[in-house]
């Protein structure tokens, strides 16, 4: 069977994928170790819905209206009247010379014409590779793709991509403040992690009109707001760190065949809905094919992935001590479980050869706590 | 039936019921939610019905003494003499008009303009329509514009946004100039204007008309022949490839010509 | 974290119960302590929604932000929250205390006898404040753009508290859970302890429940609300985002005051919740004994406090936006000294965080099985006293033969350098030889060595005195690292930026 009907199978009868963003193509990068989730992101799986119906909803993803308008409202005052601000910025800070002030525009109202529109941005930032700077500045709204797990996915991004002499950045606008030249670290890598996708959309685009991929700068643009004010002001971002993070989880992707082989025959996640598009698989039967793709849940999780209180629920039944935090694990000397850990700590389980130096530790640990805290212990 | 809620007890009502759509929502159930929220239109329906009641001794709101919406919109472009956006139209409308304007009154307007003309062609001395794009001749996305202009200058070429932001800045300080005591508002928005430009402000918060005008041209010294020659040629090609309603709201898109079709 | 905080993760877990991690707490509470639990608008930069404050758990203030996307009412806000906050510091500086100083302790000098303490629900708080008093104190008083008095005065206030709360040992900014993790270890990760309410579920369950599962409970945004800055996004999208667009379109001052007092209704619902589990938390925390030095570090945060107080009243201008070099490097210097302190104040104070050495091998602790108490030995010209001991442990050693300065807490100024390590069995014999304090002749004062059958306790651990970085004056700092700083002039564009 192609990889395209094994991951069609997974996803359910007539369910159409779900789409690819920057977002959570950069969420791809959080946890690679986890065989659930890069099973289910590769078929295009409704993880939120899924999520729901095993009767665990999502906690993430949930989006403040406020933060939303925000973000809009800035991004919409960056780019207005041919994106004077942006010019402003670009001419202050980069020496951007004055002639080169072209704006155009390769956004559209209509997804049906996807395809036209990436080829629409690919002629004109090629024609404009081809020849001199004159042949464009700022570039909004190109329609970018990339390949996951073998499955083009386009990309609509609210981004600009500015040409600087022979290099082409990408411009990411964000709505957090960069105050007194520092903003939240949080916030950078995140902004960072989703302009590499744009990074090396970008260079696709290019590479598949026949030029140098690395015409692409390396570095982004971030434009944010200057401390508490609604002026943008601009930074340069290194994204080569996220590239290769985010390159080598694609190439794990593109080699899904390799973990789809792992699953047993016929284990699906299409939920079934009916005419309403409710679910009408039960929560038991749907908990059990998830089950036989393996998770590596971990706290980080609950930020990251709509499954994460699913996967926790099954990591607290199991006494998982990775739940409680990666490095919990590591310093129970790598016990997995915490029963195993406190039955060794008390003594109450003899060890096996492979945790013997576990025990000690563990004993040592729980003698402590005894001879020091006693009652409170 | 019983007593009218009184508007205490529909506060606290109205704050139950969303709680209960927060509930419904984080559930993801959404049939609830949706029950619950027409429950919630009900009680706010009251709840104005009730505020209403209770303010009926005050006089009712002033009568509306601006002029209609299409009106003052194509004052503002005759002013900027460029296409602009409905946030460019609004923040204008802040700065030399008085009374209200949303960006929210401007959403429907070119629509309704296109209906007119559509059902009775050139009836009005002036439509509020659209900017082409210079390549496929289409709608520019987000950007309103006077009929009776030249089509030349509702073509927007890949150097026009900037063009036509220089043009409009001339514009506005040529109109401030002539203002005998400019409101701090239009002067603060000749201020930022200005900052986009090179040397057109001295300091921070400081643009004085006469220098705005004069980096503006500045620079539009070095655009405006790309500019014009891109837009001509496109106008000559809209002229020929073009019905008279399409030469005003755009070539139609992809998408429409297939539903059409 | 450490195998001794992972065990006791590891423990709750298996019981449904948070396990103590130490004997004491670290940290002062204060007998009043200030409380402010703020809300903040998702995606704005510090645009204050509401806040609950006050000094007493039953008696809060609530102050609401009417309309937050305007930028002036986030000064009256600001204005508001003054009116609580600079009485509530003014009241703390009302009385000074003298106490010896000098070479012998004949020359006096003073202190505050008291000090300020704030609490606010997790570390998104201390930001917050954070940036609201960057946000408020380079306004100016007069002029275009004037903001009342008290709010740039604020605005320093809440610099300096967050700037203190950087340090270590400090006790005058506290985030909740923060504190709380200090004392008890729950059976879920650090990630799920950031929120407030799980983790006070898991300290104190209502009566019935484990700590587990009610925390599960307390997950549920609806019925206990997080912990702030930021609100939940479906109370945004529910209530939020439409009493602000209602309040926006109200067509009468009726509807606005009425939609307003719905809106600080349901914000008041969304703070109470928290303002009890801080109070909850205070309590729960001051039930616990404090370690020996919590003390000495308050008489600090008071010395602290007196000097921004004076330098407040003599100078009065604010903190500059950036630190130059120069006081990045002092700060950097003192947070690290300080650190360092801390870390060896508490080991002292409460045996478990010493366990946590032992059990990393840095520090051991065991029987003085031999003694020579008047050992001689003669490196150069002059015969010394150095005293030699063997002590018998069970602790995981990874100390070696020639490792120097050890001390035992007994006795802080006598240091101990270790000859040998054997190992018989399960135990370690470590000899040390010990030099310092005990006495000027060839014969140990009686008492200041270690004696046979003592127990001791040995690290590199250390409370004493250790002197500050030096760094050049500020006039000789070379070009390479800035030259000599500038002064920081608040200028126009500070007190009117955010209105551009």
């Amino acid at each position: 069977m192609s990889t395209q009907l094994r991951l069609d199978a997974l996803r359910g009868s007539g369910v159409i994928a779900k789409p690819h963003n920057a977002r959570t193509i950069a969420a791809l990068t959080r946890n690679p170790g986890c065989t659930r989730r890069a099973v289910m992101d590769a078929a295009g799986v409704d993880k939120d819905k899924t999520a729901a119906a095993t009767g665990h909803p999502a906690s993430i993803g949930k989006l403040s209206p406020l933060a939303v308008a925000r973000g809009q409202g800035f991004e919409a005052r960056v780019k207005s009247q041919g994106g004077a601000e942006l010019l402003r910025l670009l001419r202050e800070n980069l020496g951007l010379p004055i002639p080169q002030a072209h704006y155009l525009d390769l956004g559209g109202d209509d997804d049906s014409v996807i395809g036209g529109r990436y080829l629409r941005s690919r002629s004109a930032l090629a024609a404009s590779a081809d020849s001199g700077p004159d042949a464009g500045t700022l570039f909004d709204h190109p329609m970018l793709r990339l390949q996951i797990a073998g499955v083009w996915v386009y990309l609509e991004p609210d981004m600009v991509a500015f040409r600087l002499e022979d290099k082409f950045y990408i411009i990411e606008i964000k709505s957090f403040a960069i105050v007194d030249g520092v903003a939240d670290p949080g916030d950078v890598t995140r902004a960072a992690i989703q302009s590499s996708v744009y990074v090396l959309a970008l260079r696709n685009l290019l590479a598949d009109a026949g030029h140098d991929p690395n015409l692409v700068a390396d570095q982004v643009i971030l434009v944010c707001p200057k401390d508490f004010s609604n002026q943008p002001t601009a930074h340069f971002v290194d994204v080569r760190k996220q590239l290769t993070v985010l390159r080598r989880q694609l190439a794990r992707m593109a080699d899904i065949d390799r973990l789809l082989d792992s699953l047993p025959d016929g284990v699906t996640f299409d939920l079934a809905p009916d005419a309403h598009g409710l679910p009408t698989r039960s929560a038991a039967d749907l908990a059990h094919a998830l089950r036989s793709v393996e998770a590596r849940y971990a706290p980080e999780c609950l930020s990251a992935c709509e499954l994460a209180l699913f996967c926790r629920h099954d990591a607290h039944d199991a006494h998982s001590t990775a739940a409680l935090g990666r490095t919990v694990r590591e310093e129970l000397g790598g016990v997995d479980c915490t029963s195993t850990a406190v039955a060794l700590g008390t003594g109450t389980l003899v060890p096996t050869d492979d945790l013997v130096q576990a025990a000690e530790t563990l004993r040592a640990a729980h003698a402590l706590r005894t001879a020091i805290l006693g009652q409170l212990a | 039936m019983a007593d009218p809620l009184g508007i205490e007890e529909l506060d606290q009502r109205i704050s139950e019921v969303k709680t209960e759509i927060r509930k419904a929502v984080s559930a993801q159930d959404f049939a609830q939610a949706s029950r619950l929220r027409t429950q919630l239109r009900a009680l706010e329906a009251q709840w104005h019905g009730a505020l209403e009641l209770a303010e009926s001794s005050v006089s009712g709101k002033p009568g509306n003494m601006q002029l209609p919406v299409r009106e003052t919109v194509h004052q503002i472009l005759t002013l900027l003499a460029v296409p602009a956006a409905p946030r460019t139209i609004v923040a204008v409308h802040a700065a030399f008009f008085a009374g209200e304007l949303a960006g929210s009154q401007l959403t429907y307007l070119r629509r309704d303009e296109e209906r007119s003309f559509r059902t009775a062609p050139h009836g009005r001395p002036y439509y509020l329509c659209s900017a082409l794009t210079y390549d496929r001749l289409t709608a520019a996305r987000g950007l309103i514009a006077v009929s009776s202009w030249p089509l030349h200058r509702r073509i927007v070429g890949t150097l026009s946004a900037r063009v036509d932001y220089l043009r409009s800045a001339i514009k506005l300080a040529e109109h401030i100039d002539r203002t005998d005591r400019p409101s701090p508002a239009a002067q603060r928005l000749l201020w930022q204007v200005a900052a986009g430009i090179p040397n057109a402000s001295a300091s921070f918060g400081d643009a004085r008309p006469a220098s705005v005008i004069e980096a503006a041209t500045a620079e539009l010294s070095v655009h405006d022949d790309d500019d014009r020659v891109q837009r001509e040629q496109a106008a000559r090609r809209a002229r020929k490839q073009l019905g008279d309603a399409e030469q005003l709201f755009g070539a139609p898109t992809l998408s429409a010509v297939r539903k059409a079709g | 974290m450490s195998t001794l905080t992972s065990y006791a993760r590891a423990l709750a877990a298996e019981t449904g119960q948070a396990k103590r991690l130490g004997t004491v707490r670290h940290l002062h509470v204060h007998d009043r302590p200030l409380v402010i639990v703020p809300l903040t608008l998702a995606g704005e930069t510090n645009a204050p929604v509401a806040a609950m404050a006050g000094s007493q758990h039953d008696k809060p203030t609530v102050i609401v932000a009417g309309q937050p996307r305007m930028r002036s009412k986030r000064l009256d806000f600001a204005a508001e929250l003054a009116e609580v906050v600079l009485p509530f510091i003014t009241e703390c500086a009302q009385r000074i205390e003298y106490v010896p100083t000098g070479r012998d302790g004949s020359e006096m000098r003073t202190r505050m006898a008291d000090a300020p303490q704030l609490w606010v629900p997790n570390p998104g708080g201390i930001s917050y404040l954070r940036m609201l008093g960057r946000m408020t104190r380079l306004r100016k008083t007069v002029g275009e753009y004037a903001v009342p008095l008290p709010v740039p005065e604020m605005g320093k206030w809440l610099t300096w508290f967050a700037e203190q709360s950087e340090f270590a040992d400090t006790s005058l900014l506290q985030a909740t859970t923060r504190a709380l993790s200090g004392v008890w270890a729950t059976g879920q990760s650090s990630v799920e302890d950031g929120n407030l309410a799980a983790l006070m579920a898991w300290i104190a369950p209502p009566p019935g429940q484990s700590g587990a599962q009610a925390a599960r409970r307390a997950e549920d945004p609806v019925t206990c609300p997080p912990a702030g800055p930021s609100t939940d996004p479906t109370f945004d999208a529910v209530v939020l985002k439409p009493a602000l667009d209602a309040i926006d379109k109200a067509t009468s001052d009726a509807a606005r005051a009425r939609l307003l007092q719905r809106l600080a209704d349901d914000l008041t619902g969304q703070l109470q919740p928290t303002w009890d589990l801080v109070w909850q938390a205070i309590e729960a925390l001051r039930a616990i004994p404090a370690g020996n030095h919590v003390p000495h570090r308050w008489e600090r945060d008071r010395d602290n406090f007196g000097g921004y107080y004076q330098h407040l009243a003599s100078d009065g201008r604010p903190q500059a936006r950036r630190d130059n070099a120069e006081r990045s490097a002092r700060r950097l210097n003192d947070l690290e000294r300080r650190l360092a302190l801390y870390d060896a104040q508490r080991a002292f104070d409460d045996p478990m965080v010493m366990a946590e050495y032992r059990m990393g091998g840095d520090a051991f602790c065991g029987n003085v099985i031999h003694a020579e108490p008047d050992r001689t030995v003669k490196p150069g010209n002059r015969r010394q006293l150095r005293p030699l001991i063997v002590v018998q442990t069970t602790d995981p050693l990874r100390l070696l033969p020639g490792d120097a300065d050890l001390t035992d807490q007994q006795r802080p100024k006598q240091t101990a350098t270790i000859l040998d390590v054997q190992h018989s069995g399960t135990a370690t014999h470590v000899t040390l030889e010990l030099s310092g304090s005990m006495g000027r002749g060839l014969t140990a004062t009686p008492g200041s060595v270690p004696e046979r059958g003592g127990t001791v306790t040995y690290s590199r651990l250390r409370t004493g005195y250790s002197a500050p970085g030096a760094f050049p004056d500020r006039d000789s700092i070379p070009w390479t690292h800035g030259g000599p700083p500038a002064q920081h002039i608040a200028t126009e564009d500070d007190a009117r930026e955010e209105w551009s």
